[in-house]
């Protein structure tokens, strides 16, 4: 028994060395698919037929095909394409991580930006119609009456998804990228000892996964202004900030 | 006795949703301190008429001012009307104010946030003046305690009164109400309507859709009539609702005493 937890902790121990690597992972291609994902949301609105073509086009490929082969085809694929190999591109394409979280911002988007539809589909008219009633246009629009709606629906959703991609970090390490599962399976290969290398792995991803749910959850909360207690104070005399 | 200016001008309004024709040329011009209670059935168009005066609804047709400066309508090349210079247009819509059926209070905001977001944002105006001005304004709507609630917290007569407030807060030249009792139990609907007579008294001009005969015939200087789509008749509510009334205004009328 006591071997057994030596041998957990000294796992342990070099798996945590791999956590900085899956979450690198997952803030680049979280932030690279969001800003992304709002982008194929704005053309999933326009006048003009071509940007919401291309919108619709980019769900339909990156949604309808499993994220490994698109990671395989990004990192093996474009190796065998002549400009790209021997181009300046290069440097970036031979680096496994950059290609999982160029993959993953693909991928992501699509869906996010399905959410994000969604929400923005939800958003009462009646609110944007007092925003336009008072002579509010463009960006002050989205900025002061749409977006605040908009996150607040969005978001329940949205969380789902960032522990969704956390998972699909794992799928790295099909690549030879060493985060949380490439280590893994790495001490695997040497130890033989699958079982408790792959719980303490679980085990690490349960821990992320409930930190960023701890703190999505805390901001739903923050934003729902339902919640908030409904003081019957009189006005401040002084001016106080509105956030 | 001088003739106060035109606050609004519209002339000629048409309006189609597909085949279904909703406006087929509607006029109407506003003087300072009016209150015009624009009546009909349902279907009559009276709210989409409305809701053409602020440009919310694009007309197919006719022309629409406030004051004297036109509303930026031009035709497109396919001959159909369009807002030809969206910043004109909210410019426009700055000078007006709108209480919607569904107070459409912004759900994010406290109610005294979403009484100085108009002014704030929209008009740049100063902090201090735009919240001394709010809280005049919540205190006159009866809501002063209120200012740090949230909208979902409060009653649909409180909403509406804070949405009345909202729409004061920018001290606009015409105020449209969009029916703005109709989604009010009994008892709300009179501290709306006690507020609006409050509004008419100090000369606000208003234009109000409504279904509320008393208000129509006790407090407008104006009341419309719209039938399919048309002024069917209109003038100042002692000869709208007295003997030589038109029937067809009767005639709609009648079910609302029974």
């Amino acid at each position: 028994m006591g071997e057994h937890l030596t041998f957990i902790g000294s796992v342990t121990a070099q798996l945590v060395r791999a956590v900085p690597v899956t979450l690198l992972i997952l803030a680049v291609s979280g932030v690279c698919a969001t800003v992304l994902a709002t982008g194929l949301t704005a053309m999933s609105v326009a006048r003009s037929p071509l940007p919401r073509l291309v919108q619709r086009t980019w769900t339909f490929l990156f949604r309808g095909t499993p994220l490994i082969l698109q990671i395989f085809m990004i990192y093996y694929g474009f190796a065998m394409v002549p400009w790209i190999r021997h181009g300046i591109l290069w440097a970036a394409f031979r680096d496994p991580v950059f290609c999982t979280c160029l993959a993953m911002t693909c991928c992501c988007s699509a869906y996010i930006a399905e959410i994000f539809r969604g929400a923005l589909a939800a958003v009462p008219r009646g609110e944007i119609e007092a925003g336009r009633a008072c002579g509010m246009t463009g960006f002050m629009l989205l900025r002061r009456v749409i977006a605040p709606s908009l996150i607040r629906i969005a978001l329940p959703s949205y969380s789902n998804e960032i522990i969704m991609m956390t998972k699909s970090t794992s799928l790295a390490s099909t690549i030879t990228v060493l985060d949380i599962t490439g280590v893994a399976q790495q001490v695997i290969a040497h130890s033989y000892r699958t079982l408790e290398v792959f719980c303490a792995a679980a085990a690490l991803y349960l821990l992320i996964n409930a930190t960023l749910s701890t703190l999505l959850t805390a901001l739903e909360r923050r934003l729902d202004v339902d919640r908030a207690p409904t003081p019957l104070a009189p006005i401040p005399p002084t001016l106080e900030p509105l956030s | 006795m001088t003739v106060p200016p035109p606050v609004l001008t519209a002339t000629n309004i048409r309006k189609s949703f597909g085949d279904r024709e909703v406006l087929a040329g509607v006029s109407l011009e506003a003087r300072e301190g009016e209150v015009i209670s624009i009546l009909g059935g349902s279907g009559s168009g009276k709210s989409t008429f409305l809701r053409c005066l602020n440009l919310l609804e694009v007309p197919d047709e006719g022309q629409i001012a406030i004051g004297d400066v036109q509303a930026p309508l031009a035709r497109n090349r396919h001959g159909r009307l369009e807002v030809s210079d969206s910043r004109a247009a909210a410019r426009l819509r700055t000078q007006t104010a709108m209480v919607f059926q569904g107070f459409n209070l912004w759900p994010h905001l406290t109610v005294l946030q979403n009484v100085m977001e108009a002014p704030l944002r929209v008009h740049r105006r100063d902090r201090e003046e735009v919240l001394a001005t709010a809280r005049s304004l919540l205190e006159r709507v009866g809501m002063a305690g209120f200012h740090a609630a949230y909208p979902k917290r409060l009653s649909g007569g409180q909403q509406q009164r804070v949405a009345i407030a909202r729409a004061l807060a920018t001290n606009p030249k015409l105020v449209l109400f969009d029916e703005p009792t109709s989604a009010l139990d009994p008892e709300r609907v009179r501290e709306v309507l006690a507020l609006m007579r409050s509004l008419a008294d100090e000369g606000r001009t208003m234009i109000v859709v409504t279904h509320e005969m008393a208000f129509a015939r006790d407090v407008s200087s104006r009341v419309v009539h719209l039938m399919n789509g048309r002024v069917e008749s209109s003038g100042p509510p002692a000869h709208m609702f007295g003997a030589d009334a038109s029937p067809a205004f009767r005639a709609f009328l009648s079910p609302a005493a029974l």
